[in-house]
């Protein structure tokens, strides 16, 4: 259950070019396609598209948003469980981890550089102990936040 | 077809001799019969290794299998197995390990990678975007485990890697596989056989994911499990852990162990927790099975108290999906900058078992063995072979290259491990294990060398607990201590989730532990099913031990499949997995009986001194009830045909 491009797609290669697994194929100026068996529904290349020619599963388009508009993950630490399921849920390992509390031996997510990170939640939907909340980036709260928990 | 959840459904095939790699998708109906890991890798070895293959042989077959749950938002269930026909023992290999290996199977879009035949030139196995392909190993073939996952990852970032060190490559019977630099699948002799292929690594760099039946009940139950892992109330200083186990080596009755204990004793130091309290209750060999506690005293086990470790640890290691955490990674003085935690079966191995007290030794050895893959069980167990004949005459001066052997000595015991690991002189003997060493050198040293089937059991006394002898003979893979024990199952608590297993009271007197009844082997043939139900999920051991109410492996497995098997349907498929390798070995020609633990271990002659003093096991009786109750010829461990082709016929 793929995601699929449009007759709309003007081939401006932007979703080629952020796609995580190479799942999406196409010359320059002409109508890009997506490989069902790669793609993984991150949903980035949606969120790129400049004419709203991605269409996800129920082919429904989506709306293009600006990069910086993008939600990126936060972790809250006192209830994180350092199990790891969101740095290898991640399709762009864009999370690391680090000794974050004092004292505390156990390594702890961390979204080191967030121009990395496409957005796509995974990271949120798969943590086990609900851990992680999508919220803007750029956000200067967002790090403060991490590292007062 | 319904996409599979949980599950990929498919498995791929390796061709090393022609090059030709195979996607083949296998049926649900084999899932739901032996579900995935090492399940899955008993149904597909049974099949396709033929009878009488040879282990370093293109007819050997070596598979990566990765669990049912793993990648399902469970937890405890990042374990990946290593499996093929063992070049140590004839029969059944298998290996199994965490780290962060597991999942990466998964996202390659397959719950299986198998590897049959043998390339000409080394080669390492790469997936990603580009698809599947095999790629020249030369750059790093000849390097150490964690050299070369170093080399590979720099040139495929962020790739998992699972590779060989240099005792796979040449061979040595009792090397594994490393991955997360030196997290070894260490048991059964496989890393001999990927070296035998040529296959240096494989490097998995797959996105696939992992699709789920239903998440918001996957997280519901990790929730539960993750409470009982947070629960963690003070525990003593680890210099009293020594006390702990002299009172339980005292105490005519025993608690039946919660494993809740155990989990905080991990949580805080990892599995060097239980270094003295093990040899203080007689649970840990001494001296090549020839001490006892009374040899190896609180003075001189106290080098190894657990504090001593979490003080060198600059970090805990969790393998995927673990909440607990019972790594970590050490700084080290010396050769070596830093290494996983040693693990108690690494620490007692090289200490009390060959009677050294230097564990900044232990910490070297660690790294050295991890870093060319080889078994630090079976090592340690070697290089007390190699003592014992040397104090009996056995082996001499001629044999060491003028080096007179004496146990404990550290330069001695350095001076046999890196003759191992560079197969030099005595070293080259040593490295195939006990029992190829005792046979090139003769019938005196066979008494000596202690092995199953020619795999070397582990740092567990079978004369504590007669658990571990019933297990190290009758497991398809003989000689592990994680087949089973009497205190698995008590920690397991079985009974309070599956129907028809023994019960357990709150407390039990110690004298019936070594009482000759049937419970033993209803308590192993519920340890084994179960093991194998826990091994097709990738679930941790240690995850197992914090009890079947706390970690809901079956809740779990309906969640991620959409199945709705009851915890006795699953506790059934457990058994036939069973089947499925004891037919495996009976079709190479093992015979069963032959796997028993050897008289040492079973205490005979009896020990006339410490924590086993006077104990011994019949553990023969226990192997024949255990098999019958299989519904297996009591005497020869045979099942019949019948539920071999049963068994065998489903596809
Ligand atoms: S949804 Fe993600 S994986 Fe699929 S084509 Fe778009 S960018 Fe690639
Ligand atoms: S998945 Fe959740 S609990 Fe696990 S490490 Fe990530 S944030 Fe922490
Ligand atoms: S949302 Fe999470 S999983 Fe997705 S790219 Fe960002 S960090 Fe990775």
């Amino acid at each position: 259950m793929a995601y699929t491009i449009s007759n709309e797609c003007i081939g401006c290669m932007a979703c080629a070019k952020i796609c995580p697994t190479n799942a999406v194929t196409g010359e320059k100026k002409q109508i890009h396609a997506i490989d069902p068996a790669a793609c993984i529904e991150c949903g980035a290349c949606g969120r790129v598209c400049p004419s709203r020619a991605v269409l996800d599963h129920f082919g429904l388009a989506f709306e293009r948003i600006p990069k910086k508009e993008w939600d990126c993950p936060q972790f809250d630490l006192k209830t994180c469980m350092s199990c790891t399921i969101c740095l290898d849920t991640c399709p762009v390992s864009a999370i690391s981890q680090a000794l974050l509390l004092k004292g505390n031996p156990h390594l702890f997510p961390v979204l080191a550089d967030e121009a990395l990170c496409i957005g796509c939640g995974f990271c949120a939907g798969d943590c086990p102990a609900d851990a992680v909340t999508m919220v803007p980036r750029n956000r200067e709260s967002r790090t403060e936040e991490t590292e007062k928990a | 077809m319904t996409t599979p959840k949980g599950y990929m459904g498919k498995i791929m095939m390796v061709d090393l001799t022609t090059g030709a790699i195979e996607t083949e998708k296998i049926s649900p109906k084999v899932y739901q019969s032996f579900l995935s890991g090492m399940g899955l890798a008993a149904h597909i070895l049974y099949h396709r290794i033929p009878a009488g293959a040879d282990p370093l042989g293109q007819e050997n077959i070596l598979g990566f299998v990765s669990g049912l749950l793993t990648g399902t938002g469970s937890l405890f269930t990042g374990r990946w197995m290593v499996t093929g026909l063992s070049p140590l023992t004839g029969g059944w290999g298998e290996a199994n390990c965490g780290g962060s290996f597991s999942p990466a199977i998964k996202r390659c879009g397959v719950d299986g990678i198998f590897f049959k035949g043998i390339s000409e030139k080394p080669v390492y196995l790469c997936v990603d975007d580009q698809g599947a392909r095999l790629e020249t190993a030369e750059a790093v073939w000849g390097k150490d485990a964690v050299e070369a996952e170093t080399a590979l990852i720099e040139k495929h970032p962020n790739a998992r890697v699972a590779c060989i060190g240099q005792a796979g490559e040449k061979r040595s019977l009792i090397s594994g596989v490393s991955t997360d630099k030196g997290r070894l699948a260490a048991r059964s002799g496989l890393g001999a056989v990927m070296g035998s292929k040529n296959l240096k690594a494989l490097v998995l760099a797959g996105k696939k994911r992992i699709r789920v039946h239903n998440r918001e009940e996957m997280k519901r139950l990790s929730k539960i499990c993750n409470k009982w892992v947070q629960f963690q109330p003070p525990f003593v200083p680890g210099w009293l852990t020594a006390p702990v186990g002299a009172l339980m080596r005292i105490l005519p009755f025993v608690a039946t162990q919660d494993g809740l204990l155990y989990k905080i004793m991990l949580r805080k130091w990892g599995t060097v927790s239980m270094n003295q309290i093990s040899v203080e209750m007689g649970d840990s060999p001494i001296k090549n099975w020839m001490g006892s506690s009374a040899d190896w005293g609180f003075f001189k086990s106290f080098s190894s108290q657990p504090d001593r470790f979490t003080r060198q640890e600059t970090e805990k290691f969790h393998c995927y999906s673990c909440p607990l955490g019972c790594g970590g990674i050490c700084k080290t003085k010396g050769r070596f900058p830093e290494t996983h935690k040693p693990e108690y079966e690494t620490v007692l191995s090289f200490g009390g078992f060959i009677m050294n007290k230097d564990v900044d030794l232990i910490f070297y050895l660690n790294e050295l063995l991890n870093r060319a893959g080889m078994d630090t069980i079976s090592a340690g167990h070697a290089v007390a072979f190699a003592m014992e004949c040397y104090e009996k005459g056995i082996i001499t001066t001629g044999h060491t290259g003028g080096r007179a052997l004496e146990w404990g000595d550290p330069d001695d015991i350095k001076f046999l491990v890196e003759a191992m690991v560079a197969r030099d002189g005595i070293g080259d003997l040593l490295a195939d294990g006990v029992k190829r060493a005792a046979e090139s050198i003769g019938p005196e040293a066979e008494a000596i060398a202690l092995h199953c089937a020619g795999q070397e059991p582990a740092m567990h006394d079978s004369r504590n607990d007669p658990g571990f002898a019933l297990h190290y003979s009758v497991d398809p893979a003989p000689g592990r201590h994680t087949n089973g024990a009497g205190l698995y199952y008590e920690m397991y608590q079985l009974w309070k989730k599956v129907k028809g297993v023994p019960k357990m009271g709150p407390a039990y007197m110690k004298s019936s532990k070594y009482k000759k009844d049937i419970h033993h082997a209803r308590v192993g043939k519920a340890n084994s099913v179960y093991l194998n139900v826990m091994n097709g999920a990738g679930a941790c051991l240690f995850g197992g031990f914090i009890g079947a109410t706390r970690i809901r492996i079956f809740d779990w497995l309906n969640g991620a499949t959409g199945w709705q098997f009851t915890p006795e349907d699953y506790m059934e498929i457990g058994a036939n997995i069973q089947v499925l390798k004891q037919a495996f070995n009976i079709k190479q020609g093992l015979d069963p009986k032959t796997c028993r633990v050897p008289d040492r271990l079973l205490g005979r002659p009896v020990q006339t001194r410490g924590a086993n003093k006077g104990r011994t096991v019949d553990v023969e009786t226990m192997m024949k009830d255990y098999w019958e109750l299989f519904g297996w010829d009591r005497e020869t461990g045979r099942p019949t045909e019948e539920t071999v082709n049963r068994i065998a016929s489903i596809a």
